[in-house]
């Protein structure tokens, strides 16, 4: 937390050096953001056009007539129950942060507090976790699930991810700083460990668990791959499914694909521009990717 | 815990050893044991069995006579697989093509990646504080966007007639190519156009992360040894080439491993871009690896492919540590 904070109270640092410069600065940042913004405000705009003007040559770019006409048309489609799609999406990610969060600070509150024997070993598998690639065990945790009978079904997306290596690392990295005084405190009071860990260390654990749980979120939210194996059924699918499916049908339709799109796109969106401090400090923090 | 409640402890011989009281022992193991039982079974058992799977010709569809399906009707075939990755098959070629795709698209996105992040990190550190956590908000937005949702946006982008890109490349009076993602003798520097293609759209949606571990970098970098080299008539190339990218070098080394080993691992880009084509020309390890254990179900090879994804990344982890040991006193 160091840094950031540090950061964070400087004061305004005065911009340095030349007009000139300060200048040419700005309009490379300004061109940046123009590269960075201009995709989506692109399909944004396409969403928005009558099906006759996208095909149109040249194209425009804002739309001569404006229309909802795409989204009411995904609205209204009887394969397209969004509702079911988007609760899908919701309790993949909600069960993952929840039960993730509970793993990860119970796990790292034993490993940063605590001396046993073979602490080391086991710290130590979970940090091999964290350099194997997902697709270099989805083989087995397909076959896996295949023997637990969770194929084809949402269960089958929290089940195999439950205990996450990268998150008992960081709350470990984060529950060290945490003073023993107030463990020891508690303990002399007559509380029990689970209760420690319940009422005294976890409230502390506010920003490293937000951090945590918003990653955890937006990487369940948008992963593809893993959905792709496991479900088959239309109804089970996640939002990210949805959308490779819904192109699939409508691949010239451009104006209901981008629409689509952004249906996908916005809820996350919608959490972004919430947690956007907590989310850019965390990568700034860990390194998190 | 404290000094008095050790002293008191009558056990006090045990717990030297191990450290816990009683109560201790069993909030410790209460939990340690289920999450490492449940590790057992879906992180330790699946790095076995993929090494395992690699030495035989598995496939879900057929049943085997032996434990975990394997033997008989799929099997055993020592080093088979990894000797079909050298051997002149359409399987062993796309194999290697795919491993050629993948380091090309690695090395090419970190190149792009850093020659945009780094000299953007040191400009957004050099606008007034005010501004600059609105730039880095807005830079960091693609990278939290849904990868099929950009890479659905990006095939749009790339359309040939009605396409951002190549609209506005008109537009400045140059001429477009025909077609980005699906013409295989399009090339630009010796590089697949549809390569180009898929680097440009997965740098724009990957750059923020770089660009937030620079700024932090930055942050952390002594003002009074920049102000130093100003007093001393130091230029702000000068500054950025002989001060700002020594001190940053452990950052710049972190990210380097970081942005390879994910490079390694992009699937979903590929797959809904440009679905491995044309003729090949953007078919990455991970699609191999998908297509081989999910389509055709060769799951054997699938899972030998997949180990030496798992080589790359383990290469790429070990020469950072052995860089690591340099020391980087400043």
């Amino acid at each position: 937390m160091g840094t950031v904070q540090l950061a964070a109270s400087a004061a305004p640092k005065r911009p340095r050096g030349r007009p000139l410069a300060l200048l040419l600065t700005y309009a490379i940042l300004l061109i940046g953001l123009a590269v960075t913004l201009v995709p989506f405000i692109w399909i944004l705009m396409t969403s928005l056009k009558p099906a006759s003007e996208i095909v149109r040559i040249p194209p425009t770019f804002f739309p001569e007539q404006w229309t909802l006409n795409s989204y009411q048309t995904i609205f209204a489609d009887p394969k397209v129950p969004l509702a079911r799609f988007y609760l899908n999406s919701t309790f993949v990610a909600v069960a993952r942060v929840v039960i993730t969060l509970f793993t990860s600070s119970l796990a790292g509150y034993i490993f940063a507090k605590f001396t046993f024997r073979g602490k080391n070993l086991l710290f130590g598998f979970i940090l091999i976790q964290l350099m194997i690639p997902f697709q270099v065990v989805m083989i087995p945790a397909y076959l896996i699930l295949v023997q637990l009978r969770l194929i084809d079904s949402l269960w089958g997306l929290v089940i195999p991810s439950m205990v996450d290596a990268f998150g008992i690392f960081l709350m470990r990295q984060f529950i060290s700083t945490f003073p023993n005084d107030l463990i020891d405190a508690a303990r002399i009071d007559g509380a029990g460990e689970f209760t420690v860990y319940r009422r005294v260390v976890m409230p502390n654990l506010g920003a490293p668990l937000a951090t945590l749980g918003i990653f955890t979120f937006m990487a369940t939210w948008n992963d593809y791959l893993w959905p792709l194996i496991v479900i088959t059924t239309h109804e089970k699918r996640t939002l990210p499914l949805l959308l490779t499916w819904y192109t699939s049908q409508h691949g010239q339709r451009y104006d209901l694909t981008m629409a689509a799109s952004i249906l996908v796109l916005l809820p996350i969106l919608v959490v972004y521009i919430f947690f956007q401090r907590w989310i850019v400090r965390g990568v700034a923090l860990t390194g998190m990717k | 815990m404290t000094r008095a409640a050790i002293a008191s402890d009558p056990g006090i011989g045990r717990k030297e050893r191990t450290g816990l009281r009683p109560g201790q022992r069993a909030f410790v193991w209460g939990a340690l044991i289920p999450i490492f039982l449940y590790l057992g079974v879906f992180a330790l058992f699946p790095m076995i069995w993929v090494v395992v799977l690699s030495f035989f010709n598995y496939s879900p569809v057929r049943v085997g006579d032996g434990l975990l399906g394997l033997g008989g009707r799929n099997p055993f075939i020592g080093l088979g697989n990894f000797i079909a990755m050298f051997a002149d098959t359409q399987a062993g070629q796309l194999f290697r093509i795919s491993v050629k795709n993948t380091l090309i698209f690695a090395f090419l996105v970190l190149a792009v990646n850093l020659a945009i992040t780094l000299p953007l990190a040191v400009l957004v550190e050099n606008v007034h504080a005010r501004v600059k956590g609105l730039f880095r908000a807005i830079y960091f937005l693609p990278t939290i966007s849904s990868a099929v949702a950009v890479a659905i946006m990006w095939g749009y982008v790339f359309h040939p007639q009605q396409g951002l890109l190549n609209n506005f490349i008109k537009l400045i009076g140059l001429t477009p190519p025909k077609a980005w993602l699906t013409d295989p003798s399009a090339y630009f520097l010796g590089v697949p156009l549809a390569m180009i293609a898929v680097i440009i759209a997965y740098v724009w949606m990957d750059f923020g992360y770089n660009l937030v571990i620079f700024i932090a970098a930055l942050q952390g970098i002594p003002h009074e040894i920049r102000d130093a080299a100003h007093i001393d008539g130091a230029t702000g190339w000068q500054e950025f080439r002989r001060i700002t990218v020594p001190l940053l070098q452990p950052t710049l080394l972190l990210v380097c491993t970081l942005t390879m080993i994910s490079s390694f691992q992009v699937f979903v880009i590929f797959q809904v871009m440009t679905g491995g084509g044309p003729q090949n020309q953007t078919r990455s390890l991970t699609m191999e690896i998908y297509e081989n254990a999910f389509r055709y179900q060769a799951m054997g090879w699938a899972a030998s492919m997949s180990l030496v994804l798992f080589a790359m990344v383990l290469i790429v982890t070990l020469v950072q540590f052995r860089v690591l040991r340099t020391d980087w006193e400043y």
